[in-house]
């Protein structure tokens, strides 16, 4: 191993490797260090359950492909990552039998929709249609770029006289929650709770003030759900090549322990062998800031006041997700095929909401650290649409149920004697929508709980897939904290490239793009790939 | 009156982007330079249904230095010095319209009609002046039509340019 680069990376996640790529491309000679055994972070695809059923541990849904840059700039479908848009990208199946579809063709979207609201289905298509107008607009504005503050935000959309333009964007939805915005828009409950529904998964609660503001972007990609083939780590793996190819270096188990600070300077690290690597140029972390801040840093390299701030509590999600993997022998069929035969091709399908009342309660309970009583997990079948992640004549399935990360009273620990339970109910709710989806057809399950996400992924901090809570003080540039939402530090040549940073978790390749612009200023790089 | 998309018609654009300017404060400091691409759409008469007419507007310190059509990117790469800092992209259909004052700008921009490339913190964070240099462009320049204006062949003036044979470019500002 050598011992000097130009750019020292932390975290072998989508946002390190893409960070690195763009580094090793502008000609730096870069190190990538991950402390698992592999490149990907949550981008994670094990057989969870039975050989040669690959199931996507973390990131399943990857809804920005061809929105963000990178995937242009670094060529990432030329290096063996294929992904594939499901036709039928996600229904609802409620209570009554019916169902909701959501498709890449928007008439059948709208048709699907006017069978429970006419009137809404033509308020999605106008809602839809302006969404896809500015989604270009908005990708720029408020994901692709480092974080303007609200106000600087909400001056331009006065300036620009955005609501005398725009049926459905204004400067008030920055005080909204989604519930609201889905009131004032549209009449059918059902309707609303997938709406709703989609949001969450999306990480947007829809009860949480302030969300709506983001609500018209997501309609404007909510038919641009990518399923990476062979697994959500093949997209870790191209991006490991592309970084390869233009030089640069991942290594695996290297446990970043100390971030080397020399006169308020980022000079390198040390790994837990002891092993010291030098930077010349930079250090940049896109691990969460605990680890960054409270274990990597001295405790005087920053200021005191920064330090509490992150001991006292940085603002994560209150919810997390639990999961059920498994290995089926039959594709679901659901009931509700009958009202709506495209549902059984659907590749995630909400069991069950309702309402956006049903969500909300369910909210309550998650943030008093309950669990929901009759569970309504979401049911992703990838193999719908990648056959090659299963054996010949199986395949592979997906419960998501919004839960608690700490159990009342007992603490994470308490999903241990928990997890094999509430699975079975999970497994009870699929199976009371498609009956089919049971010990027959159910060759091997496999929970995975919110506890057991940061025991993979340390970074996740109490089962914070975001890395850090979606909401109206949590975004932009006061996320994570005022003084770090510029992908800056105090100390120089440190950077922030995860997903604490601006705009957020997911595989939005953002809080990396972004940190590449202000590095790239820093250290007047040419923007190669700013091609305007 | 210069027919559009002719030289004088450019410099009467950058007289009414630079009158609009002149009212505002807080202009942006500095140089920048801006690339329009305007497509042959086969409706519009004034570009080749596969054609693609380049201009080029520099600004700097708020005001439109000069405003020129160029051939080719390589002109682009060589009269921006290598640096175009915003590219303003659509079908001459738009474009058309929008300097016709039927269609305003921003709502061409919202619709995904205009694709904007460049730093759009820049454009939000002066919002109020690039609003005025748009407004100069689609309101401020009377403009004439020799193969028709947009709807082509149908005789209708753009709105403010009803009388426009009688008024004055900077009548029609100062309004």
């Amino acid at each position: 191993m050598r011992n000097t680069y130009d750019a020292i990376i932390i975290g072998a996640g989508h946002n390190g490797l893409t960070l690195g790529s763009y580094l090793a491309r502008s000609g730096l000679d870069v190190v990538v260090l991950e402390r698992r055994h592999e490149e990907g972070g949550g981008l994670a695809t094990e057989e969870l359950t039975l050989p040669g059923f690959l199931h996507n541990v973390h990131a399943n849904y990857h809804t920005f492909v061809d929105m963000a840059p990178p995937v242009k700039d670094l060529e990432v479908r030329s290096h063996g990552v294929t992904y594939v848009r499901p036709e039928v990208q996600m229904a609802s199946v409620y209570d009554d039998g019916t169902a909701l579809v959501i498709h890449t063709d928007l008439d059948k979207t709208c048709e699907s929709i006017a069978r429970f609201s006419e009137e809404d289905a033509q308020t999605f298509r106008r809602l839809y249609l302006e969404a896809h107008g500015y989604v270009d607009l908005l990708l720029g504005t408020l994901m692709y770029q480092p974080p303007m503050s609200v106000k600087e935000l909400t001056k331009a959309l006065a300036s620009f006289g955005i609501e005398d333009r725009s049926e459905f964007l204004g400067v008030k939805l920055r005080r909204e929650s989604i519930n609201w915005f889905l009131d004032k828009h549209f009449t059918n409950s059902k309707v609303k709770a997938h709406l709703a529904f989609h949001a969450a998964v999306c990480g947007y609660v829809n009860d949480l003030p302030g969300l709506a503001i983001g609500f018209p972007l997501l309609v404007g990609k909510i038919d641009n759900w990518h399923l990476c083939v062979g697994g959500s780590h093949r997209l870790a793996h191209g991006l490991w090549r592309d970084l390869a190819r233009n030089g640069g270096v991942m290594i695996s188990d290297a446990d970043v322990v100390r971030i080397v600070v020399d006169k308020g300077r980022a000079v390198g690290v040390r790994l837990s062998d002891g092993t010291e690597l030098s930077a010349r140029k930079l250090v940049a972390s896109t691990v969460d800031i605990e680890q960054t801040f409270l274990e990597m840093v001295d405790e005087d390299s920053i200021p005191s006041e920064l330090r509490n701030k992150i001991g006292s509590g940085l603002a994560h999600q209150k919810w997390s997700l639990f999961s059920v993997h498994l290995a089926l022998s039959e594709l679901p069929h659901y009931e509700a095929s009958s009202f709506d035969p495209d549902v059984d091709r659907a590749w995630v399908v909400n069991l069950g909401y309702g309402s956006t009342g049903e969500l909300d309660s369910d909210w309550e309970v998650i943030r008093k650290g309950l669990l929901p009583k009759f569970p309504r997990p979401n049911a992703a079948v990838n193999s719908l649409y990648d056959p090659t992640d299963a054996p010949e004549g199986c395949f592979t399935g997906l419960l998501r149920q919004f839960a608690p990360y700490s159990i009342h009273g007992e603490g994470p620990a308490g999903w241990d004697g928990l997890s094999n339970w509430y699975a079975k109910q999970c497994l009870n709710t699929w199976e009371r929508f498609a009956p089919n989806i049971n010990d027959n057809s159910i060759l091997d399950w496999a929970p995975y709980s919110p506890a057991d996400i940061p025991r993979k992924i340390k970074n996740m901090v109490d089962g914070d897939w975001m890395m850090g809570e979606v909401s109206l003080s949590n975004m932009l540039d006061q996320r994570p904290l005022p003084e770090l939402g510029q992908y800056r530090t105090p100390i120089e040549g440190l950077y922030l490239a995860g997903s604490t940073q601006h705009p957020h978790g997911f595989i939005t390749f953002g809080p990396a793009y972004n940190a590449l612009q202000v590095i790239a200023d820093d250290l007047e790089l040419d923007k190669w790939w700013n091609e305007i | 009156m210069p027919d559009i998309y002719t030289p004088s018609w450019y410099e009467e654009v950058k007289e009414a982007m630079n009158e609009s300017a002149s009212r505002l404060t807080g202009v942006p400091d500095g140089s920048f330079v801006v690339a329009i691409e305007i497509g042959g759409d086969g409706m519009s008469p004034y570009v080749d249904i596969s054609g693609l007419r380049r201009f080029l507007i520099k600004i700097d310190q708020g005001k439109c230095q000069w405003y020129r059509e160029i051939a080719n990117k390589e002109e682009e790469t060589e009269l921006s010095n290598g640096g175009v800092n915003f590219r303003f992209a659509g079908p001459a259909t738009a474009f058309d319209e929008i300097a016709a004052g039927l269609l305003d700008p921003i709502d061409a921009a919202l619709k995904g009609l205009v694709k904007v490339r460049g730093d759009m913190r820049f454009l939000m964070r002066h919002s109020e002046h690039v609003k005025a240099l748009l407004d100069a462009y689609s309101r401020n320049v009377v403009t004439l039509w020799p193969q028709g204006m947009p709807p082509y062949g149908v005789a209708i003036q753009p709105q403010g340019q009803e009388a426009s044979s009688n008024i004055s470019t900077s009548e029609i500002t100062n309004a």
